[in-house]
């Protein structure tokens, strides 16, 4: 017999899961699971709740979201927010910035999601550079800087995430290189 | 847009659309020729300073120096930019309104970087060579390199915008890049067709190294600006060295891809003899891709920790970078042109010139790029030698005849009158003297980058002020063209 669950609760449920003190505390105790596992997990949830709006909600929002540009200013504020190192740092010694964190990330995600579609296609390839460009800076920021930027975490964490970071920057390249040089998709979207 | 594609292959637009393309087409060559006339007299003042005919302080000098580098540079970018893109969105569909924001970006950008070299006083070369900008001992702030990399980095993402119209444009006739290149067709998925708009190949070429020169820039700017307020985060700095040459490289190197289009595009019409498109061509122009990127590292000879198989790799690769697509260019036009009738008017002889500019441009860099002549001449007026030839006697020609050609000489045949034959003269003569002296100064060893200049240079330096003057003559005479006639010109059919 197969259970058919709403997606909205599946949500629902995996943001719980990673709002239980166990889970925060396990994906919270390395840099690497923080920046690149529980913030996307939550803008993916965010995501994938802007796509489930009731359609009436949407058509009100988008009255204030033409091409999408206010949702995607949003997005960027909230995005650039959490990538203070001083701001992850708050988020796990005090609870309400980890509230705000589990709050505004979701709400990145559904402006992402609201907005993206609605953009100028140039400004979505404007936007996906710079995201680009933003692992890369920061990937090679965490693995030069002599110093520890989160104090929560340790220098060694910080040169992994930015191993990582570069890593995935260039997979993300290679991949979008394969797609618009040769047509070849790699993730079906 | 209301234009729609028609069964030629031609996109077509509506006369408006059309209007307002021409308008900014000229807009580019107009701010471009303007921007290169400003930078010579740049040029003459720096030739004039160093044989003493006239004084300038040092700061003042490198400047100059600074200006006219970077000057350069988004001069040859934004006229080329207008070449390309005129004859580009006759086979795809581009955007009128990107095109202006890429212009008014770059307007943006300029006044930026004008900012920080005369009010701050900025003066440590276009290349912004990490970490120079942050240690200027005094000579001016971090305010200023930080305007100075953030005009650059805003005129990068003005070309991004562009680019990424190209890229849509390209992909929505084409279905993808390689298609456009014609890769399906040289390696025998499809037949050959003749008609391939060469446009459309050297746009493709030239966005595809642009765009990831562009997104190297991006990253390496920033890693700059970082540097700046924090200087305890110290980047590698060959790793700096390798994308700022990689960015600046590919940039300067691209302008002369997307002026060639002119070539393509006009020979024909003034010889009555089409430029049929082949495999030859095709495979020419997917050399160029790579090696048109792979060559920046002939800028780290000298630098001793750069891997050798790097260093192997650029001597190789810039012995036979200028080779494919020079060749097919040269060869064609040559064939093209000869026993054709062709009537000589300026548009032509500007053309043909550019053939020989870039043909005897790229000796002086292949020599330079052998490590044991690079070692005794990098660091001399031998590299000047190199890209004043390049630039002056090939790309700018190619600029100036398609200016030519939009003026007038295109649409109503006109002939040229006295003025643009002692235009052509002068700069003919003048530039060539300009590379030659460059060239010869750099045998000599004179050091390139030096203010003031040793007695036994001086006179190097003051031959080189008067070609520098005669380049300056005709560079007038074919701006003031520019911007008197190109305005009210009719759109040539």
């Amino acid at each position: 017999m197969i259970i058919k669950i709403k997606q909205e609760w599946l949500l629902l449920t995996a943001f719980v899961v990673l709002a239980l003190p166990p889970m925060q505390q396990f994906l919270e105790q390395s840099m690497v699971t923080h920046m690149l596992v529980q913030i996307p997990v939550l803008a993916i949830i965010g995501w994938m709740l802007g796509k489930k709006l009731p359609e009436n909600w949407k058509s009100k929002i988008t009255l204030w979201n033409r091409w999408g540009i206010t949702g995607m200013v949003l997005a960027v504020i909230i995005m650039t927010y959490w990538m203070l190192p001083r701001v992850l740092d708050a988020a796990i010694s005090e609870w309400h910035f980890e509230l705000v964190k589990f709050v505004t990330v979701p709400i990145m995600g559904i402006a992402l999601s609201l907005s993206w579609p609605l953009l100028n296609p140039i400004a979505q390839g404007v936007l996906k550079l710079e995201f680009w460009a933003t692992f890369m800076r920061l990937g090679w920021l965490y693995l030069d800087l002599p110093d520890r930027l989160c104090a929560n975490y340790l220098l060694s964490d910080q040169r992994i995430l930015g191993q990582l970071l570069l890593l995935s920057g260039s997979a993300w390249a290679i991949t979008w290189t394969l797609r618009i040089m040769f047509g070849i998709r790699i993730i079906k979207t | 847009m209301s234009g729609t594609a028609v069964a030629s292959g031609k996109v077509e637009y509506t006369d408006s659309e059309n209007r307002n393309a021409l308008i900014a087409v000229k807009a580019h060559l107009i701010a471009g020729l303007s921007v290169f006339l400003l930078m010579m007299l740049g040029g003459l003042t720096m030739r004039a300073a160093q044989g003493t005919w006239i004084e300038i302080g040092v700061d003042l000098f490198y400047q100059i120096m600074t200006v006219h580098g970077v000057g350069v540079v988004g001069a040859a970018v934004i006229a080329s930019t207008g070449v390309q893109w005129h004859f580009l969105r006759k086979y795809v569909r581009l955007s009128n309104a990107i095109f202006w924001t890429n212009f008014f970006i770059f307007l943006t950008g300029v006044v930026m970087i004008l900012g920080s070299i005369f009010l701050g006083g900025y003066g440590g070369a276009w290349t912004f060579l990490y970490p120079l900008p942050a240690i200027s001992m005094g000579a001016w702030s971090t305010g200023a390199a930080a305007v100075f990399q953030l005009g650059v980095l805003i005129i990068g993402v003005g070309l991004l915008i562009l680019y990424l119209d190209f890229g849509r444009a390209i992909l929505a006739r084409y279905g993808s890049l390689a298609r456009a290149l014609g890769l399906t067709m040289l390696f025998g998925k499809e037949p050959v067709d003749p008609a391939h708009p060469k446009a459309v190949v050297a746009s493709t070429m030239v966005l595809i190294v642009n765009f990831l020169g562009i997104a190297a820039g991006a990253v390496v700017l920033v890693m700059g600006l970082i540097n700046l307020y924090n200087p305890e985060f110290q980047p590698d700095a060959m790793l700096m060295k390798n994308l700022i040459y990689f960015f600046g490289h590919v940039i300067i190197n691209a302008t002369i891809y997307a002026s060639v289009i002119a070539v393509y595009e006009l020979l024909p019409r003034y010889t009555g003899r089409p430029w049929k498109t082949n495999k030859v061509f095709l495979a020419a122009w997917f050399a160029i891709v790579f090696m048109v990127m792979g060559v920046y590292p002939h800028h780290l000879l000298m630098d001793f920790p750069m891997p050798a198989w790097a260093m192997i790799a650029a001597q190789v690769l810039s012995f036979g970078s200028g080779i494919p697509v020079l060749v097919v260019t040269g060869y064609g036009a040559l064939m093209l042109v000869y026993r054709s009738g062709i009537k000589w008017s300026t548009t032509t002889k500007l053309l043909f010139l550019s053939m020989f500019g870039w043909a005897a441009g790229v000796i002086p860099a292949i020599l330079d790029a052998m490590v044991t002549i690079n070692r005794v001449f990098h660091n001399t007026l031998w590299v000047p030698g190199h890209f004043h030839f390049y630039l002056l006697l090939g790309l700018l020609p190619m600029i100036i005849g398609f200016t030519y050609y939009l003026a007038g000489e295109g649409d109503r045949n006109e002939q040229p009158k006295a003025t643009d034959s002692l235009g052509f003269y002068a700069y003919l003569i003048g530039a060539f003297m300009t590379s030659m002296v460059f060239l010869a100064s750099g045998a000599n060893s004179i050091p390139r980058r030096w203010a003031v200049h040793m007695e036994e240079w001086v006179t190097f330096a003051q031959v080189g002020t008067i070609a520098a003057a005669l380049v300056v003559l005709g560079t007038l005479l074919f701006t003031l063209r520019a911007i008197f006639i190109l305005p009210g010109a009719a759109n040539p059919r």
